[in-house]
């Protein structure tokens, strides 16, 4: 039943996506026949492969002792604003509360498309993103501990069970909306920051437990299947050709071609 | 406006962390909730005077239940041991400490049952539940308690009373 719902939602996923590209490569036919003019400008921009790694994860692997994680990102240009995008990725976190020890480790990766909303300079190619992704992780996750709750417990002493076990075989599955911006800081090398903000459309969770952390999706709550997220990320966009871009110099000229 | 929106959708998602406090209306390890009939008509509660009640332990020492005051009354709610299968408890009927001594009547009643740990969430953990295998009356020269019967075998909740004990 679960599976069903997933492939629901992948299904739709997909359409949106090829809906996005059927209208992108619209645009590119337009595009190829561009009405030069002499009062405009010729700007070449690159399209091409950008990839790189979330190097936020790297410095909480490095910092915070109950985190390791390691996330690859990729996009590909389609036309001048729509890019498709994806992440791939690793993590493992502890999870501590008062009642339970637990710890999640696990593969995810992340496929969707991303928006450029911001009309760069001519000469500057930054990126302000608006994107979306569907998202799946397949993962374990270790109960170490835990304490029944009991407020009238006290009578007979606490009771605390260290017996550790594992839940194989989780998944879950959510989609995601991220915005973000992307900076060209040296020709080519782009500084990345996005915020996500995530729901979760189906998971298998473990029997008698619950699924604390889910790698890629990050910790979850018990109200709600909304989760969040940030990443960090430095690219390297590796161009493969260019693309005219033109820009008018003066707006009141093109008016008036438009009337005659 | 919309970057605003989504601004201030995502802040509000991420301030409020409710799942860190267990509520204290989340149902966690029920007591074990027994009420009081009368022996001359099985329908009507009968309240106990002076009804008191003390855990006993595997050594068979008394052990004092948190929150348990004498009080006359037809119900009482009372701990399971989560870590044992069986648990022993002191009721007294006319409880009374006149000049340091213990005056009343106690009768020892016996519940074995099984436990199961069930996951309730992440701010609460786990929970117990039981369920009873046998309730009896230990035997002495003076019981104040005639039968009993045991009416829900789940104790997953204390709504209402599992076992009657009529008097």
């Amino acid at each position: 039943m679960k599976m069903k719902v997933m492939s629901k939602y992948s299904i739709s996923i997909l359409c949106l996506i090829f809906a996005f590209g059927l209208t992108s490569a619209q645009s590119n036919l337009e595009e190829k026949k561009p009405n030069i003019q002499q009062d405009s400008v010729v700007f070449q921009e690159k399209y091409g492969l950008r990839f790189g790694v979330d190097i936020s994860r790297l410095a909480r692997t490095a910092f915070e002792s109950d985190y390791s994680g390691f996330e690859l990102n990729a996009d590909y240009r389609l036309s001048k604003k729509l890019y498709t995008a994806g992440e791939l990725g690793f993590e493992e976190k502890s999870t501590s509360t008062s009642y339970l020890d637990s710890n999640a480790k696990g593969n995810y990766f992340k496929a969707g498309i991303d928006y450029n909303l911001y009309e760069n300079w001519l000469g500057m190619e930054n990126l302000i993103i608006s994107g979306l992704r569907f998202g799946f992780s397949s993962f374990s996750q270790t109960r170490d501990r835990y304490t029944i709750y009991d407020t009238n417990g006290q009578t007979w002493g606490g009771i605390v069970n260290d017996d550790s076990k594992e839940f194989d075989e989780l998944t879950a599955a959510w989609l995601e909306l991220i915005f973000g911006i992307k900076a060209e800081l040296l020709n080519n090398v782009f500084l990345g920051l996005n915020v996500q903000i995530k729901a979760r459309l189906a998971e298998q969770s473990p029997s008698n437990f619950e699924n604390l952390y889910i790698p890629g999706f990050g910790r979850t709550y018990d109200s709600s299947k909304i989760g969040t997220g940030f990443s960090y990320t430095i690219t390297y966009l590796l161009p493969i050709y260019k693309k005219a871009r033109i820009q008018k110099l003066r707006e009141d000229d093109n008016e008036k071609t438009a009337v005659e | 406006m919309k970057k605003i929106l989504f601004i201030y959708i995502l802040i509000s998602l991420v301030s409020c962390e409710p799942d860190d406090i267990c509520s204290e209306n989340t149902q966690t390890t029920p007591r074990l909730v027994i009420e009081f009939f009368d022996i001359e008509n099985f329908e009507v509660p009968k309240t106990v005077p002076g009804l008191f009640a003390v855990g006993i332990d595997n050594q068979g020492n008394e052990v004092t239940i948190l929150g348990e005051v004498v009080n006359s009354r037809s119900v009482i709610e009372l701990p399971l041991n989560g870590s044992e299968n069986q648990t022993q408890f002191k009721l007294y009927s006319n409880y009374d400490i006149v000049d340091n001594e213990v005056e009343g009547n106690p009768d020892v009643i016996s519940i074995a049952y099984e436990t199961e740990s069930i996951y309730v969430s992440s701010a609460c953990g786990y929970k117990n539940n039981f369920s009873i295998q046998g309730f009896s009356i230990e035997q002495d020269i003076d019981l104040w308690m005639i039968s009993t019967e045991i009416t829900i075998s789940e104790v997953t909740n204390e709504n209402e009373s599992h076992v009657k004990i009529f008097h």
